[in-house]
């Protein structure tokens, strides 16, 4: 193990830092030039880009734009709907994942199917489908006017278009783990006395939830971001249910590029943490189940 | 072909796969690696099939340095421990694939290339089953596909890497035996790693034991098992008693009575005595008492099935096994808590491992 | 229990997915076939379909050779911060379309980094087809590499090591033996990517200006007609794009099906 060793070496001994783990098979330099290549110019550079553009605003303008009331009020609208939304996924999109996991029924491979409309959709058709069910003289726009309140044009409406975008997250994120869950496990605690809500919430939450929560983030993310579905049904009052994307679309328009980038810089500022977080939980989760 | 290996050393990170390594492989034989997982075995072959490239050392074959023949200008056949068989090409196709890819210039015509495929197909006898897919065969199936492909290209070696492990127990014996036929009529150099050590003492010419990236031992199947070089060897070779003794004076010692062994007795200490089962001699209790030199024992169980008859032992305290014929077991008269003499024909000593 | 739950999750994905599903067929012919006739074959609308084609013509190639690359050299080989780069190419997931678009405009718009230099030039990107492109490029980004990269790590090296063993040479082993080993993952991201290629509204709404017969895609059309009131023609359109997403939904239910193994690695 001496250097002197190496000098006999078939090739460069390649001891301490290694870039690329030795192998026999070709190609790496091109495919991994043409992935950094392609990532920076489609991805990195652009982003990078107008990372400085809002760093050139300044500390001072970049804050008074950020804290502007009718901004602060759009992230609020924005997180506020998305969080919602996800938290109601996470309630149906569990059940939707467990009957479709667990029961065998006809029809049950059609709406399989049927769950990823969502991500098959383009989301200015489900804008505009979600809005005609829900706006006041739609089918259950309707109903909801007769009960007293309006669904499209508030933040319910918003809600509503982030539970349709976000529910396949859940689905797909909590389906595996339930796939790999034994069924032996629950009859070992329904054996031992556990009675259903036992067995649910201290055998296969404690399970479920990593992936849940993932889950979750990832429906949240999409939800904070998501501009084509919700700027039909949200009705786009500011103060009231202005979104921060719509915001910056707005900014652009008036070709205000500089409050556009600091609030969309903002945005990503906070996505990224998110992004972040979801790496963590990810990790968790392996870590917790690794076999 | 002849190959020389000098030094090759590798490591995988802060794990040392191959702590310098020299070895000569005869032109022809059949020779096994043999050692438990981790020893470096299986990058040994890689290695010399150009899989992984050594971080210091020599591979030549026949004189000729290996270091500027990429894989797969070398011309090795190998065979993958899973067999890597390209799941979208029927059989005939994976054991064609090798010829097709051939440049231009070398490439036979495509009557060539079929027939011999149909060949190599009968060889393996699988003829019928030239149009099936990978998943539509069963492993021994699988396992002789891999291996035509690999001779296909009429390589000057044969890698086999763990060639049984993925099969059951008795297409293992049937393989391992029709193999050994194959190699017999084709005489190509061929290494196979295992960690079965009754398929390297079956079925090599020649046995490399190997443990934690170091040879302990190259040898005929005879010599390694009936003199393992050390206490390794002799455990991973299978089936042997390990009695904690003493060495005093240069004579091994057992309960105070000496114990004839064979090779070096080592330096004066605590030493484990090695015996293989077959090597313990029973006798008849005499009724006044042991006799010199031996020891007493008492039968704490008996399997009586088949030829060989394997009985436990309690040695004074210790846990004994011993094997002899049925014949000799009824001679001796022994059953479950009867006593009986016992002495070693043939024992090794090693000091213990502080 | 096993009833409630079943009733309870197909209320609510009838109401969440098929009632907007239907909502669309209905609207588009609520005044007939005749009015949803004309509402796809109005000049516009057929313009906007032919963008709409061209770009998914365009950004699919590009991101499905990015895509085979990508997992090419993450999937087979080890190297220092792989999982760097992994989250990198994920990034675009989480980006905000309309941020996706935004970042080009800021580049390549009239008071964008180059935009000077780009109209002395000549060349205009945003508020025209190269804009609309790159930011539907971006957005779609990680579809097909997503799918491969797991799939062909879980696939592993030996088949490759097989075929360079035998004698084949790097490119033979990739056409002969990695590509017909990933095929229908392939497909699958393809199909993935496709989907939101045409889909695509936020990001190509920022770069688009929305020039009616020059920079409409399908889904800025459908805007353009539901806030113009005319619903039908609105409808009709969407009901194109409602048809795509239940064609897409199909073959990847199919592909599911059929080669579940050999894509089950991008299921997850």
């Amino acid at each position: 193990m001496t250097a002197a060793a190496s000098t006999t070496a078939t090739k460069p001994a390649r001891r301490g830092w290694a870039f690329l783990a030795p192998t026999i098979l070709p190609g790496f330099g091109t495919a991994f030039g043409f992935t950094l290549a392609y990532l920076c110019l489609i991805v990195l550079i652009p982003l990078g880009h107008m990372a400085l553009r809002a760093a050139d605003v300044g500390w001072d303008r970049f804050w008074a734009i950020t804290l502007a009331p009718r901004v602060l009020h759009a992230f609020y609208v924005s997180f506020g709907c998305a969080l919602a939304a996800a938290l109601i996924n996470a309630v149906f999109g569990l059940v939707v994942a467990w009957v479709l996991v667990r029961y065998r029924f006809p029809g049950r491979r059609i709406i399989d199917a049927m769950v990823d409309l969502p991500f098959a959709l383009p989301t200015s058709v489900a804008g505009i489908a979600l809005t005609a069910i829900y706006a006041p003289n739609g089918w259950i726009g309707a109903l909801a006017k007769a009960a007293g309140f309006k669904i499209a044009f508030t933040p319910l409406g918003i809600v509503i278009a982030l539970v349709f975008v976000g529910m396949p997250f859940i689905v797909r994120t909590v389906e595996p783990v339930l796939q790999d869950l034994d069924a032996e496990v629950e009859e070992a605690a329904a054996s031992l006395g556990a009675t259903r809500w036992q067995t649910f919430t201290k055998v296969l939450l404690p399970t479920i939830l990593p992936a849940l929560i993932t889950g979750v983030a990832l429906a949240f993310a999409r939800g904070v971001g998501e501009y084509g579905s919700v700027i039909f049904i949200a009705g786009n009052i500011p103060a009231v249910s202005e979104i921060v994307p719509l915001l910056i679309v707005a900014r652009l328009e008036q070709y205000d590029y500089a409050g556009a980038t600091v609030i969309a810089t903002a945005m990503m500022g906070v996505s990224f943490l998110m992004l972040l977080g979801i790496n963590f939980l990810q990790r968790w989760t392996r870590s917790r189940h690794a076999r | 072909m002849a190959i020389e290996i000098r030094n090759v050393e590798k490591t995988f990170g802060a794990f040392t796969a191959l702590g310098g390594v020299s070895l000569d492989v005869r032109s022809g034989e059949l020779l096994a690696l043999l050692g438990p997982s981790g020893s470096g075995k299986t990058t040994l072959l890689r290695i010399i099939a150009g899989l992984d490239h050594a971080d210091a050392g020599e591979v030549s074959f026949d004189g000729q340095d290996t270091r500027d023949r990429a894989a797969r200008d070398r011309k090795v056949g190998f065979v993958f421990q899973h067999y890597a068989l390209f799941r979208h090409m029927t059989v005939f196709d994976n054991v064609a694939f090798g010829l097709r890819v051939k440049k231009k210039a070398e490439r036979p015509a495509e009557m060539d290339i079929r027939r011999r495929v149909d060949q190599l197909l009968t060889m393996v006898q699988l003829s019928h089953l030239a149009s099936r897919y990978p998943s539509q065969l069963s492993g021994g199936q699988r396992q002789r596909v891999a291996l035509a492909r690999a001779l296909a290209i009429e390589p000057k070696v044969l890698l086999l890497d763990e060639p049984f492990g993925a099969l059951d127990a008795k297409v293992r014996k049937d393989l391992r035996k029709w193999l050994r036929h194959l190699h017999d009529d084709m005489h190509i150099t061929s290494i196979f790693v295992t960690h079965d050590q009754e398929e390297a003492l079956e079925l090599a010419d020649r046995v490399v034991v190997m443990n934690h990236g170091q040879i302990i031992q190259v040898g005929t199947p005879a010599e390694v098992y009936d003199h393992p070089a050390d206490s390794f060897v002799f455990d991973f070779l299978g089936g042997v008693n390990r009695l904690n003794g003493v060495i005093e004076a240069g004579v091994a010692r057992l309960d105070g009575k000496a114990v004839r062994v064979d090779g070096a007795v080592g330096a004066d200490g605590p030493a484990v005595i090695y015996v293989r089962p077959h090597q313990v001699e029973l006798g008849v209790a005499p009724a006044d008492g042991v006799p010199d030199g031996k020891w007493s024992a008492r039968v704490s169980s008996l399997h009586a099935a088949g030829p060989v008859a394997r009985l436990e032992l309690d040695l004074a305290g210790r846990a004994l096994e011993a094997q002899l014929s049925r014949d000799r077991l009824s001679d001796l008269a022994l059953e479950v808590g009867s006593w009986c003499t016992v002495d070693f024909r043939h024992a090794r000593v090693f000091p213990a491992k502080s | 229990m096993r009833l409630a739950l079943i009733g309870l999750a197909i209320l609510f994905l009838a109401a969440f997915l098929a009632l907007p599903l239907v909502a669309v067929f209905s609207q588009a012919l609520a005044k007939g076939v005749g009015a949803f006739l004309k509402g796809l074959a109005d000049p516009d609308a057929l313009s906007a379909i032919r963008l709409t084609l061209t770009i998914a013509a365009i950004a699919v190639p590009l991101n499905l050779v990015f895509g085979v690359a990508a997992s090419w050299a993450i999937a087979k080989f080890n190297f220092r911060g792989k999982s760097l780069l992994l989250a990198l190419i994920d990034l675009p997931f989480s980006v905000s379309p309309v941020i996706s678009g935004l970042v080009y405009v800021l580049l390549f718009g009239l008071h964008g980094s180059f935009g000077p230099w780009l109209r002395d030039h000549g060349v205009q990107i945003i508020f025209a087809v190269p804009g609309v492109v790159m930011a539907t490029v971006f957005v779609t980004f990680p579809f097909v590499a997503r799918e491969l990269i797991p799939l062909m790590q879980e696939q592993g090296v030996e088949d490759e090591e097989a075929a360079i063993v035998l004698g084949a040479s790097g490119w033979q082993t990739f056409r002969l033996v990695t590509l017909p080993n990933i095929r229908w993952g392939l497909l699958y991201g393809v199909l993935l990517c496709n989907a939101r290629a045409m889909g695509e509204f936020g990001a190509v709404s920022v770069v688009s200006g929305h020039i009616r017969g020059k920079t409409n895609t399908m889904p800025l059309h459908v805007e353009i007609l539901y806030n113009e009131y005319n619903f039908v023609a609105a409808f009709a359109v969407a009901s194109l794009l409602a048809l795509l997403a239940l064609v897409t939904l199909a073959a990847k239910a199919a592909l599911e099906w059929r080669f579940a193994d050999q894509i089950a690695a991008a299921k997850r």
